[in-house]
């Protein structure tokens, strides 16, 4: 009370109300709010000034809005979103690691000690974020700029922007531009407030110029106790999540599947390790899929390692699942989940190809357990006797399944059932697997099918292990996930072997060790479907399914009565039998196949089946009574309930419906779908009020509409009704979208969870484990955690090489230009490799023209040999990837024009000849040619004089040259005769051979430190062999000399001299021996004379001498003037230093006063 | 990578199937075992002229055959296209047999194809040109086809044994094909038909004519059948006669059925005479034709039984959205291109048969092909 009555009350802010910068914030308001303060007197007299100026500003406006709107595109992702992927990236030492960790920390209130691979958190009821930190070096920037969602750049505000961030930044920019947030961060070490305010504005002002202008820029002050501060994290937070929220797909990453891998396993049986430690690996990578959906057999580039077929994929239960739907708002702790397997944390540990979770001792009453369910496994194992007593003591009320249903890891389900067979292969299994279960052995089967889990206990520890179970096999026949791996493992070497054998038999063997994997991977779907089959029997009445005809037991159903038409056929068959004998074999097997071939493997390829004995006799009334209703003559009503009672399918369900019945999800589907088709008609319907209200919004539209597509309004309307009109296809094309995927969606519940994972391949967003077999083992030897590991999928022919055209420009950063043929690192697709390519520019007649050099500030074509993407792809190149150079490391960006199997670039060359020989217009052309045959290759090509004339090459021109010419020596013939000291030019386009070269970058495959070398330049050659630049004298510049002309004199023959008029006739005169008269003459001046000339001559010099007089006067004058000057201006240029000397010590002396001044 | 990876595939069985689906997937393939047993081994005429085809409209295509021609390996290029193509089909099979795979690799091309056939215009065993123009074509545009560039002009006929036929199909690009939702059959409305006489008399035309004619009396008032009597050098080498039925519904569907007579044969010398022992008379051929129309219209399905193929191999090359066809009972053919899109494209269908009509739904999700060989403009 004391202390509050000694300190001075703070009074409570009062906003001010009048002032200047007040006056201006309420007319802004006023302005926001539309309210117009001046009130016009006559405000049709100020509507528009002019109507040029009016039209030009629509025009304007309806221009920007055409630029903002793009094309809509479908989104096929039905589900549960994948967790977006936040990349952290900046230089070293900026601040990675502990951004994330700090946001982890707020969103889950749980520490991570290190970021490690990438983290998974569930950050709100519908959003998942996963984490990723962006290595330093190159190729991980490269990984991680094509998968991220998300990328925060993070700037060292005390430092200024770095190399790294521009290239993060283009490489984004070439594959497809995720949402970019910068955050700036070591803002402490400034201690000039206003230093920091100017360094925030200007790297604001950077940033902007390079994304866009308004692009944000998140700064983070510093670091309280070695971490950001609370409430910053909080409000970055609150960013993220705000931009996570909506996005513009991107074309690559929608049209292809991808995982980040979050975890990697081993699962090469160990024995071929120890045999072998370089042995070729097997491998399984988990991750989330994303992008579009994954379908079986199709192939897979892992970055930095190559490309691989799958060899299994499962889908696994989402380890760090979304809420349940019906909730509140925000997350309950338990919900906060957290999942990095990589990173070691959490309670999720992994172990091989498995997660250990450890629980708390007292959510799991592990022990009960073990004595109901655990006992039959542990029969020859022995147990301590302390631990008898321990579970003595645990006599609980509860059993497992209640406590553990309370637990928050909803990965186990909540009933046990086991038969008694399934338990016995278990027990197989687990005594020939593990060896490794040391105590006791408790497994738990969940009711879903989804999970198991086994505990061990290891010393004092429980660690349950979570063994995830293919989803493919609902059977719980496997023992676990391991023996199920081998088991297809089994299968596949099976498959091969087989294969081989095939190989071995067949005559040419020049790809046989490439068996493609598609042939082995259906066996082990054909096995699947081998024992799966018993099940479906069980499930529901023998009557066999159309998709098991048609699909499952494909190979062998020649025999089966397809349908009702082929029983006329079969009994052909049996009276042909007994002919058989006596045919020759071929015949024999194509009557066998008759009409019906399928399975036959040299039916004939026929689409149509026509078998006319059967036809009916259509002419009768009675047989045409059946289709009467099928023809617009007939009950419309009838034929209009064929077409009805199909399409809900109700009924066809129930009579030929799959064994789904038995599960119990499917009996939501049904609600579900009736559900759905409630939410499809009730949006068709907001739709269609939405479009009425568009219409009603758009007076401009509705009254075009009723004029008939305008025909009063003017030009500058008529712009404009076309933009609306725009918007409004586009609406519709939105709409028709919209209905397409709920089509889908209805269509797709409709089928049971197999057929439509068959259908439409694996979600976008599940949870996926995929095996990988022969990696090579340096993947798992240098596997970095740190560095992402991106699987993405190829679509059809995108394995295949081929040449491709690109639209490329040299980065404006990269100070040289680019050399053809001078290999070039480029990251295009999912795939990272080195490629030589070969420059081109399109000329005036299309004709690529070769170019050595890429054009400075131009665009221009390269064309490269490499695996094929789809046009439109964009990539970037680099040359050096090293990360200790200063200079920028992108070279060049670019997109994929198009591709082809041919590569037409031409280079222009010119050979050069001169005449031997001349007859008229034929010349004889030596130098062009090295030999006849060249000449004959060039037979009837142009050829062109320096001074114009052309001509053509006719043949090798050696006969007519007496037989003793050297060999290239052409006749040509010209328009006209050449002169011997013509210059004769044939100009020519030969192809370009594109080399077929690329190498894919396996930086996967090497420690991530070392730089990946691949194909080295012409530089880089030259300088370690130092070999110089070889240089063509000729094509050196010298100084011209010309030798002066010397010209003979001129000679008139006698004959045109006669000829000559008189005038132009040139006149010999002989030299004289005296001189003229006039020469010799002397001339005699008067005395008059004589005397006038003295005086002037007299006067003259008298002047003479004056002025010279005069100027040495005016010289001394001068001089002295001159030296006046100097001396003056010396004595001024020294005052006045010492006075501007003194000026500044008064002047200094005084603002040190006041400063003092000011500190007391 | 580097070395190319083969599918390995045996028998001639839907050997255009096959070859269009390696195509447009850019798989390289190797079919083994080619009738390794027949009397006559190894690819037949036929074949080794539709493998001509495939390297005429595209780039870079590798087609090796060993000696006896029981072994084919082939590496798909880029589909071309292009103007002022010409090939001549062998005369074994008719023009139908080409123009099927044709059709669908023509979508898939860097430049519109326009390609002049030369050989056997129509036959039993495939579909007639007729059909082709005024049935397949209509399928074809359901699934997004531009109806400007998409023909197919008939300049001349050709019957069987020597052919001397002369078509011109000009197929558009596309980007990619939409898919449909396509179970409803609709009521026929009108039946039209085209009948043809090359080098015969024109009775024959109308003698088939007026009895198919007579065959639809009961059903519908709306029918139509026109004639196109050819002499000269259009009407081929052969003579013969033919006849194509189309139905079209309200739901706009097109029902086909067609067959062909040849009445040539070739002599040890070359030359052509009409014969006349163990023919059918033209009415039963008209007959026959109609009621197999009848027939096809029974079962149901939104095309006939012969287009079926044509129709999985359009729902799957689809955007990656649900197509749902609606068809009658699976023909032989249809089972065999299920397998194969399943093979080649991974598309697997799923069936759900309708008991009240007879018919099966099918649905797929489309494979999401791009025409990837278009340039960028």
């Amino acid at each position: 009370m004391a202390a509050d009555e000694l300190m001075p009350t703070h009074k409570s802010h009062r906003p001010p109300k009048s002032g200047p910068t007040m006056e201006k914030k309420s007319e802004n308001d006023k302005k926001k709010r539309g309210v117009s303060d001046n009130k016009q007197q006559n405000p049709k007299a100020f509507s528009f000034t002019s109507a040029a100026k009016a039209k030009i500003l629509k025009l304007h406006a309806a221009e920007k809005e055409q630029k903002r709107i793009h094309l809509p595109t479908i989104d096929r992702n039905y589900g549960d979103p994948p967790p977006f992927v936040v990349v952290v990236q900046g230089s070293p030492g900026v601040g990675k690691s502990l951004l994330i960790k700090s946001l982890v920390k707020h969103f889950t209130h749980q520490n991570v000690p290190e970021v490690r691979g990438p983290i998974t958190i569930v950050q709100g009821s519908k959003n998942r974020i996963q984490f990723v930190e962006c290595p330093n070096d190159i190729n991980g920037m490269v990984d991680c700029a094509k998968v991220a969602d998300l990328a925060i750049l993070l700037i060292d505000g005390s430092y200024g922007f770095e190399m790294e961030t521009f290239e993060f930044l283009n490489i984004m920019q070439v594959h497809g531009f995720p949402k970019v947030m910068g955050v700036l961060t070591h803002l402490d070490k400034f201690n000039d407030v206003k230093k920091l305010r100017k360094t925030k504005k200007r790297l604001t002002h950077r940033f902007w110029t390079e994304i866009y202008k308004g692009a944000k820029l998140f700064y983070l002050s510093g670091l309280i106790h070695g971490k950001y501060s609370k409430l910053e994290v909080d409000k970055l937070s609150c960013f993220i999540s705000l931009s996570l929220t909506k996005f513009h797909p991107l074309k690559w990453r929608t049209s292809h599947p991808y995982v980040l891998a979050d975890r990697i396993e081993d699962v090469s049986p160990p024995e071929k390790v120890q045999m072998d430690k370089k042995c070729e690996r097997n491998i399984s990578l988990y991750g989330y899929l994303r992008g579009c959906n994954l379908k079986k057999g199709m192939k897979v580039h892992i970055a930095g390692v190559g490309d691989y077929s799958l060899a299994g994929v499962t889908a696994l239960p989402d380890p760090c699942p979304l809420p349940s739907a019906a909730k509140k708002k925000g997350l309950r702790d338990r919900e906060k989940l957290f999942y990095a397997p990589m990173s070691g944390i959490g309670d999720l540990l992994y172990d091989k190809d498995a997660v250990y979770i450890n629980i708390n001792d007292h959510l799991v009453q592990y022990s009960k357990a073990d004595d109901e369910i655990g006992d039959p496994t542990n029969k020859g194992k022995g147990r301590d006797v302390g631990e008898d007593l321990v579970k003595s003591l645990q006599n609980t009320k509860y059993s497992v399944d209640e406590k553990l249903g309370k637990t928050f890891i909803n990965l186990f389900g909540k009933k046990t059932i086991s038969t008694s067979s399934e338990r016995k292969l278990e027990e197989e299994s687990s005594e020939s697997g593990d060896d490794e279960t040391e105590d006791c052995v408790m497994d738990v089967e969940s009711s879903d099918g989804k999970t198991k889990q086994k505990n061990e206990i290891h010393g004092g520890r429980l660690r349950r292990k979570a063994i995830f179970k293919d989803e493919v096999g609902d059977s719980d026949a496997m023992g676990s996930d391991q023996d199920d791996v081998e088991g297809e493992e089994d299968v596949e070497s099976d498959g091969d072997e087989s294969e081989d054998e095939e190989d071995d038999s067949a005559s040419d063997s020049q790809d046989l060790d490439e068996d493609d994997v598609q042939e082995a991977e259906d066996k082990v779907l054909g096995n699947i479907s081998k024992w799966k089959e018993p099940l479906k029997e069980k499930g529901r009445e023998k009557k066999p399914n159309l998709m098991q005809i048609v699909y499952g037991a494909s190979r062998s159903s020649a025999t089966t009565p397809l349908l009702n038409e082929t029983h006329a056929i079969s009994d052909d068959d049996e009276e042909s039998d007994a002919e058989d004998f006596f045919k020759p074999k071929g015949e024999q097997s194509k009557n066998l196949g008759g009409a019906i071939n399928v399975g036959y493997v040299n039916a004939d390829d026929c689409s149509r089946f026509v078998n006319y004995g059967n036809l009916k006799n259509w002419k009768e009334k009675e047989d045409c009574e059946i289709i009467r209703n099928r023809f617009t003559t007939g009950d419309w009503s009838k034929a209009a309930l064929r077409n009805q009672n199909s399409v809900p399918g109700d009924e066809g369900e129930e009579l030929y419906g799959d064994f789904e019945d038995l599960e119990a999800e499917n009996v939501e589907s049904g609600t579900n779908q009736n559900k759905d088709s409630e939410v499809v008609e009730r949006r068709l319907t907001k739709k269609l009020a939405l479009r009425e209200k568009f219409d009603a919004n758009n007076p401009i539209y509705s009254e075009a509409k009723e004029l008939g597509y305008v025909d009063k309004v003017s030009k500058c309307f008529c712009h404009l009704f076309a933009v609306v009109c725009s918007l409004y296809v586009l609406f519709q094309l939105k709409e028709e979208l919209e209905t397409r995927k709920q089509m889908n969606m209805l269509e797709l519940n409709d089928l049971d969870e197999d057929t439509r994972i068959e259908v439409e391949g694996f979600r976008t967003g599940t949870y996926l484990r995929l095996e990988i077999h022969n990696v090579p083992c340096e993947m798992v030897e240098f596997f970095d955690p740190c560095h992402p590991v991106l699987i993405g999928g190829i679509d059809y022919g995108e394995d295949n090489a081929g040449y491709m055209q690109a639209r490329l420009k040299k980065h404006r950063w990269h100070k040289k230009v680019l050399k053809t043929r001078d290999p070039i690192i480029v990251s295009i697709g999912w795939r990272r490799y080195q490629t030589v390519p070969v420059y081109a520019i399109e000329d005036r007649n299309d004709r690529h023209r070769m170019l050595k050099y890429t054009p400075e500030h131009m665009h221009c074509l390269a064309t490269f040999w490499g695996p094929l993407v789809p046009p439109n792809t964009g990539f970037v190149a680099f040359q050096n990837l090293s990360s200790n150079q200063a200079e920028f490391r992108i070279i060049a960006t670019s997109v994929v024009l198009e591709y082809n199997h041919q590569a037409r670039i031409a280079k222009k060359i010119k050979l050069v000849g001169h005449p031997c020989k001349i007859k008229k217009k034929t010349a004889f052309i030596k130098d062009m040619f090295t030999s006849d045959l060249e000449i004959a290759r060039f037979e009837g090509s142009s050829v062109r004089t320096v001074s114009g004339i052309r001509g053509h090459v006719k043949k090798a021109g050696k006969n007519m040259l007496d037989n003793n010419a050297q060999e290239g020596i052409a006749r040509c013939t010209f328009e006209d005769q050449i002169k011997m000291s013509d210059i004769v030019f044939l100009k020519a386009w030969p192809t370009v051979e594109v080399p077929q070269f690329y190498n894919p970058l396996t930086t996967a495959l090497q420690p991530r430190e070392r730089t990946w070398r691949g194909m080295r330049t012409f530089w880089e050659l030259r300088r370690q062999h130092n070999i110089s630049i070889p240089i063509n004298k000729d094509s050196l510049y010298k100084p011209i000399e010309r030798k002066i002309k010397k010209f003979n004199p001129l000679v008139i023959s006698k004959k045109l001299q006669e000829e000559l008029p008189f005038a132009s006739k040139p006149k010999n005169k002989p030299g004289r021996k005296r001189p003229s008269l006039d020469a010799r003459r002397a001339v005699v001046m008067e005395p008059g004379e004589r005397r006038a000339l003295a005086i002037v001559q007299q006067l003259k010099l008298m002047n003479k001498v004056k002025m010279i007089k005069r100027k040495a006067k005016e010289q001394e004058k001068r001089k002295a003037y001159e030296a006046e000057k100097a001396k003056e201006e010396v004595i001024s240029k020294k005052r006045n230093r010492e006075e501007r000397r003194e000026r500044y010590r008064t002047e200094d002396k005084q603002k040190n006063k006041k400063m003092r001044r000011n500190q007391d | 990578m580097g070395k190319t990876t083969y599918k390995r595939l045996k028998g001639s069985q839907s050997f255009r199937q096959r070859l269009l689906l390696a195509t447009l997937s850019s798989t390289p393939i190797i079919i083994d075992e080619i009738r390794a047993d027949d009397m006559i081994p190894g690819l037949l005429r036929h074949e080794m002229s539709l493998l001509r085809l495939f390297e005429t409209v595209s780039d870079d295509c590798v087609v090796e055959v060993n000696e006896t021609g029981t072994r084919l390996k082939y590496k798909p290029g880029i589909v071309m296209g292009g103007k002022n193509l010409v090939h001549s089909c062998a005369l074994t099979r008719s023009m139908g047999y080409y123009l099927e795979p044709l059709l669908v690799l023509g979508l898939f091309g860097k430049k519109p194809l326009s390609i002049r056939l030369k050989g056997v215009t129509d036959d039993p065993k495939d579909l007639s040109v007729d059909t082709v123009r005024n049935a397949t074509l209509h399928i074809l545009k359901r699934f997004g086809v531009p109806s400007e560039g998409l023909d197919l002009k008939i300049e001349a006929r050709g019957v069987a044994p020597e052919g001397g036929g002369e078509v011109l199909l000009t197929v558009p690009n596309v980007q990619s094909l939409t898919a449909v939702q396509w179970v409803e059959e609709g009521m026929v409305k009108k039946i039209r038909g085209w009948t043809f006489s090359a080098r015969v008399s024109s009775d024959f035309e109308h003698s088939m004519r007026f009895a198919a004619r007579g065959v639809f009396n009961n059903l519908l008032p709306d029918v139509h059948i026109f004639n196109d009597h050819k002499s000269g050098p259009h009407a081929g080498k052969s003579p013969g006669y033919g006849i194509s039925l189309v139905a079209e519904t309200t739901a706009g569907c097109y029902i086909s059925a067609d067959t062909a007579v040849s009445c040539g044969r070739a002599d040890e010398t070359g030359e052509i005479d009409v014969e006349r022992q163990e023919r059918k008379p033209a009415e039963d051929t008209g007959v026959e034709i109609a009621s197999w129309l009848l027939q096809e219209i029974e079962k149901g399905g939104v095309v006939d039984s012969t287009h079926q193929g044509l129709l999985f191999i359009l729902c799957a090359l689809c955007q990656q959205d649900v197509s749902k066809v609606r068809v009658g009972t699976l023909s032989p053919y249809g089972v065999e291109t299920l397998r194969n899109l399943k093979e080649f494209l991974g598309v697997t269908f799923s069936f759900r048969p309708d008991p009240s009509t007879g018919t099966v739904i099918l649905t797929c999700v489309g494979s999401g092909l791009i025409n990837l060989s278009r340039k960028l403009s």
